[in-house]
């Protein structure tokens, strides 16, 4: 029993003090405040970054006033996207993308990338996969769905 | 020599060597190589922890630092048969709650990759949980196994 404890400490205390070697630059740049919106590495990721509810609103209201190039993506499911989602919101859940080889957007030069909210990451997953088909510049809204429904903007459902 | 926890031998199910060498290579070769791929990506690891929306974001950072790095000990201990029966125990320990965990996942309808394999991984689903419950009885085998008798 004792030596089953040994061992077990043993590889823990090993474990920690190799991992937080070899890790130790990471640590410190997640000390220092990065990767507190998702685990992104910007040096990887340039192309994305996060953005507020104010800030996708200003994007909104942009896109609505006829300016061109501004694509609004939603990573949820099928079914949520037809229950409500942003107006002119294009539905790419993440597994459907996962599966399809090309994701093309023609014409967008910006995509605003956005999910459930709260603790949702498929928009994260999601902004990485089109991040490595080409695109550079995506705006990960993490407010998500629940604060654009909760902030009362405008809503659209499928048929 | 490690003894098993075998009171009266009915705990104790496998006494073939080899057979237990067997289960050995395989259970801390999947280790090992599940703990590698998630060393060389550990910011990937993290976000896939965090996509089972159950554990705060810093313990996901912290885990994914750490938590290969037991994978690939304890696996590597396993096959070379060095604390055998502690990386047995570990092994055992973090597949149950990779089983609970998925099933969490699937019972609250999340729909993710699993980040057992980095890159490589599988969606995580039920039949993840069966190849998780295999592997968990494999290492209980190890963990449970009596040293051969002598002359067998």
């Amino acid at each position: 029993m004792k030596s089953l404890l040994r061992g077990v400490l043993v590889i823990i205390v090993l474990s920690v003090v190799l991992g937080a070697a070899v890790n130790l630059r990471l640590l410190r740049r997640f000390a220092a405040g990065e990767f507190r919106e998702g685990f992104i590495d910007r040096r990887e990721y340039a192309g994305i970054r996060f953005i507020t509810l104010a800030e996708t609103e200003d994007l909104f209201a942009q896109k609505t006033q006829g300016a061109g190039g501004l694509l609004f993506i939603d990573s949820r499911g099928r079914d949520d996207f037809a229950a409500g989602h942003i107006p002119g919101a294009l539905s790419v859940p993440l597994e459907a993308a996962r599966r399809s080889g090309t994701l093309d957007f023609p014409g967008a030069q910006t995509v605003v990338v956005y999910c459930e909210g709260g603790d949702c990451q498929t928009s994260i997953s999601l902004a990485k996969i089109i991040h490595d088909k080409g695109f550079r510049d995506i705006r990960i809204f993490t407010g998500g769905w629940a604060e654009w429904s909760a902030a009362g903007l405008p809503e659209e459902k499928s048929p | 020599m490690e003894r098993g926890w075998s009171p009266g031998g009915k705990i104790a199910l496998i006494r073939n060597r080899w057979l237990l060498l067997v289960l050995r290579v395989i259970v801390g070769g999947v280790f090992v190589w599940a703990g590698a791929l998630k060393i060389a990506d550990p910011l990937g690891f993290a976000q896939s922890i965090k996509n089972y929306q159950i554990i705060p974001h810093t313990l996901a950072f912290l885990i994914a630092v750490v938590l290969p790095w037991i994978e690939v000990l304890s696996g590597a201990f396993l096959i070379i048969g060095v604390f055998k029966r502690s990386s047995a125990l570990l092994i055992s320990l973090l597949l149950i709650g990779f089983i609970g965990l998925v099933a969490l996942a699937l019972a609250r309808g999340i729909d993710t990759s699993c980040g057992c394999f980095g890159s490589l991984s599988r969606r995580a689903d039920f039949s993840l949980i069966l190849i998780d419950a295999i592997l968990l009885v494999f290492a209980l085998s190890i963990f449970f196994a009596r040293p051969p008798r002598p002359n067998h």
